[in-house]
């Protein structure tokens, strides 16, 4: 398959995941802004937002004057932010254009819908108290809309490996991003670490990765920080974890196969992250830091992104076939 | 004037047919399936390409419905007449580029080729596999009787429209199956694989095996790309950019996630210009550099080859039937226009004595652009017009306003004519062929002569019957 095609499947998938995780991301804020503060208190719900949501640079607005009247309108339909919805469904339709002839027409016509719906929607409709709920159930049954043609209708071939790739690794960047979320909402003393306000917080980040119901099915205890870390980080049995995702990154990568040892060595990475995701211990992952713990995550799963499309020519350079590949 | 549906109030047996088919469903039940037409082609239309996107309204070409009609007989000429008018140009072309013949027996000036933007010197000395430079030709033609037709210009370069031709044809059969019953109209299906097989059978030299086809577009923001990707997908070829491709050791190559893969031949769809910043335009973003140089050593073929615009424009254009006769020895089946150069001093005299009455037009334009219509002009933009060819004679040639064939379209006050005209599309291989239809341009308003897409002219399903109605 053409590099340039692959790139572009590659895309697509990573901003249709986009999508519909800064629809989750939105969620979060929205619950917890409406959660009890204590008097006096100052909300930080919607910076954590604009942290999490990868949006620091393009937010307009100093960050700790984030709130409920400017983090939607940027996360939705700012232009210079390359992550709102209005941004990502527009790119994803841009790349799906380019590469029409390597998708099927129902796929296409999904994404093309999508942006032709969102092109149409203004703040005035989209952004007040009930409409904005509505919204985010909108954005996400669209997106899997996507996922769901694509699953039913395409070509298990090399094209459907990089957009599941796109996908995992899309989304184990935004698990992790959701996560953080409550590192950057501040508690209003320390005292209150594992209290009412704390559990909360945490109920909401499951929430936002429809994760809730699954963590009483599988744990069946109260919520705590370990239990939701390790359904969201280790535990492969939910489809929105890390350990998932690093293990969809891998399977994709398996089906496409390695040609040339820089291809062999993004495999290698992808491994080695699999592997180190089952090793790490919750407790050990909390005690020493989970913030810094999912930095390193997220800055290895996009570097490990950029890897594997260096190997599969995504720069526009010829893949090097090596001595030993031939 | 003659229209190709009625002769005074009965129809010509071709378009018997489609009598009975208006009868049959009643023009309110037509203009009512029109606009399920309508969104049909707009939804295959967007469905390969994405024309439509707001804003920009003329990429979605009206579509009439009433099929145009050809009898056996009427398109056997055209058949016979296309393949021997694509079969002189490419001996004109393989000529050209090499010993010039035609110019030493003193049938073209010299200095029509040499001064001719089109020529390009880097493919002096080069000739293509099979000796072919046009492998898909477009012959323009208007008919103004029962049995005359004339070729009003060739297209020997990137000649498009043929995507139109396809699915004109689908949406008919889809909303018109009955139509298609009678086992009568002949089908278009096999324009994909008439094209690869000529695309195959050029090979290039340095290929080993079966060649890779592969088609070259300028990118998914140029308003051709739909029917680009359409016919990749025809013919089941890569559709590819200039970045996705190099040149190494005189060989073109893809980048592909697996490596390296070779490109044997190449249709580009893109002009001469762009083609490879290393022999033309150095600021080409979309071109491969290199692939000049590749084609030359034999390791790649281009189709159409470079330089073969050289035998399409309009002053060249009045030297073909020479060249058929020259050529192939024949009289031409299908005759030109008879056309004035305004380099050639009678003719200069009397094109300016006879503006009043002519067609004048620019040597190099295109697309209906720049025409002066005499007839339809006022007298000042015929004085003006005067002063333009004053100034460059060898600009411009003219010929007779000739009354172009009708063919009826659904309005909405019943059928009414409209001028057309047909741009047959050769493909020039082992054999040179065509299928049986073409496309058919027609002028959306009433008496307006002008058929371009760009000037608001539409399209039809252009039929062939297999046997003649009586």
């Amino acid at each position: 398959m053409l590099s340039r095609t692959a790139n572009g499947l590659f895309w697509m998938s990573r901003y249709v995941e986009r999508m519909e995780n800064v629809a989750r991301l939105l969620d979060a804020g929205r619950r917890m802004e409406n959660l009890p503060q204590p008097p006096g208190a100052k909300a930080t719900e919607w910076r954590s937002i604009v942290i999490a949501s990868g949006c620091k640079t393009t937010f307009p607005a100093p960050l700790d004057q984030a709130s409920r009247d400017n983090v939607p309108q940027h996360l939705v339909f700012d232009a210079d932010n390359p992550s709102s919805l209005r941004q990502c469904a527009r790119s994803a339709r841009e790349n799906a254009r380019a590469m029409r002839t390597a998708l099927t027409s129902e796929v296409w016509d999904a994404v093309n819908q999508t942006w032709a719906e969102m092109r149409r929607r203004g703040p005035d409709d989209t952004l007040g108290g009930r409409d904005l709920s509505e919204f985010i159930d909108w954005v996400k049954s669209r997106g899997a809309l996507i996922r769901g043609h694509i699953d039913a209708t395409l070509l298990r071939d090399e094209g459907h490996a990089f957009i599941e790739m796109g996908k995992w690794i899309e989304r184990a960047d935004a698990t992790a991003r959701i996560l953080d979320v409550k590192y950057h909402v501040l508690l209003p003393s320390s005292s209150d670490v594992g209290g009412g306000l704390d559990y909360l917080q945490w109920l909401q980040v499951l929430r936002a990765a429809n994760s809730a119901t699954a963590y009483r099915h599988l744990y069946r205890r109260t919520i705590d920080p370990e239990g939701v870390v390790d359904l969201l980080v280790r535990n492969a049995r939910s489809p929105r974890s890390l350990a998932a995702g690093a293990r969809g990154v891998c399977n994709a990568l398996e089906s496409i196969g390695a040609h040339t040892n820089a291809q062999r060595a993004a495999h290698a990475r992808a491994k080695a992250l699999c592997t180190k995701l089952r090793a790490d211990a919750v407790e050990q992952v909390i005690a020493d830091g989970l913030h810094e713990w999912l930095t390193d995550f997220i800055y290895e799963i996009n570097d490990l992104a950029d890897q594997i499309g260096v190997a599969y020519g995504f720069d526009g350079q010829e893949v090097r076939l090596s001595e030993a590949a031939q | 004037m003659f229209d190709e549906m009625y002769d005074g109030a009965k129809s010509r047996k071709e378009y018997k047919i489609i009598e009975d088919w208006v009868a049959r469903e009643g023009i309110e039940a037509l203009l009512t399936k029109r606009d399920e037409a309508e969104s049909l082609f707009r939804r295959i239309g967007i469905t390969f390409a994405v024309y439509g996107e707001g804003g920009d309204p003329d990429r979605l070409i009206p579509f009439d419905m009433i099929p145009r009609v050809f009898g056996p007989a009427e398109w056997d000429k055209i058949e016979r007449g296309s393949i021997q008018r694509a079969d002189a140009l490419n001996a004109f072309l393989r000529d050209i580029y090499s010993d010039r013949e035609i110019i030493r027996a003193g049938k073209v000036p010299e200095a029509m080729i040499l001064n001719n933007e089109a020529y390009e010197p880097v493919v002096q000395g080069y000739t293509p596999p099979l000796g072919i430079y046009s492998h898909v030709v477009g012959v323009d033609l208007v008919r103004v009787s029962e049995d005359e037709l004339y070729v009003l210009e060739d297209n020997c370069r990137t000649p498009s429209g043929v995507s139109y031709v396809l699915q004109n044809r689908e949406v008919m059969s889809r909303m018109f199956p009955e139509l298609f019953q009678s086992n009568m109209i002949r089908p278009v299906d096999g324009y994909g694989d008439m094209l690869a097989e000529a695309m195959q059978a050029a090979a290039p030299p340095m290929c080993e095996g079966e060649p890779t086809l592969a088609l070259l577009t300028p990118g998914h923001f140029n308003s051709a790309y739909f029917e680009h990707s359409f016919l990749a997908d025809q013919m089941g070829i890569e559709l590819v950019e200039g970045g996705d491709l190099f040149v190494k050791d005189n060989r073109v190559y893809m980048r592909t996630t697996q490596g390296p893969e070779r490109v044997d031949v190449l249709y580009r769809r893109i002009d001469d210009a762009f083609l490879d910043p290393k022999a033309f335009r150095p600021d080409s973003m979309l071109g491969v550099p290199g692939i000049i140089d590749a084609m030359k050593a034999g390791g790649v073929t281009i189709v159409n080859a470079p330089g073969a615009g050289v035998a399409d424009d309009k002053a060249i254009y009045t030297y073909v039937p020479d060249m058929i006769r020259f050529y192939l020895g024949e009289e031409p089946i299908l005759p030109n226009v008879p056309t004035w150069r305004c380099a050639e001093d009678e003719d200069y005299k009397y094109v300016m004595a006879h503006l009043p009455e002519l067609v004048v037009k620019e040597v190099h334009g295109s697309g209906g652009y720049g025409m002066l219509i005499g007839p339809a002009a006022t007298k000042e933009e015929i004085q003006t017009y005067a002063k333009r060819i004053e100034a460059d004679p060898d600009g411009f040639i003219a010929q007779p306003t000739l009354a172009l064939s009708t063919a009826p379209v659904l309005t909405e006050h019943g059928l009414a004519p409209r001028h057309v005209d047909l741009r047959p599309f050769v493909i020039s291989g082992k054999t040179t062929r065509l299928i049986p239809s073409g496309l058919t341009r027609v002028a959306m308003r009433e008496g307006s002569l002008v058929v371009n897409s760009s000037q608001g002219g539409g399209v039809k399903d252009t039929w062939v019957l297999n046997a003649e109605v009586n």
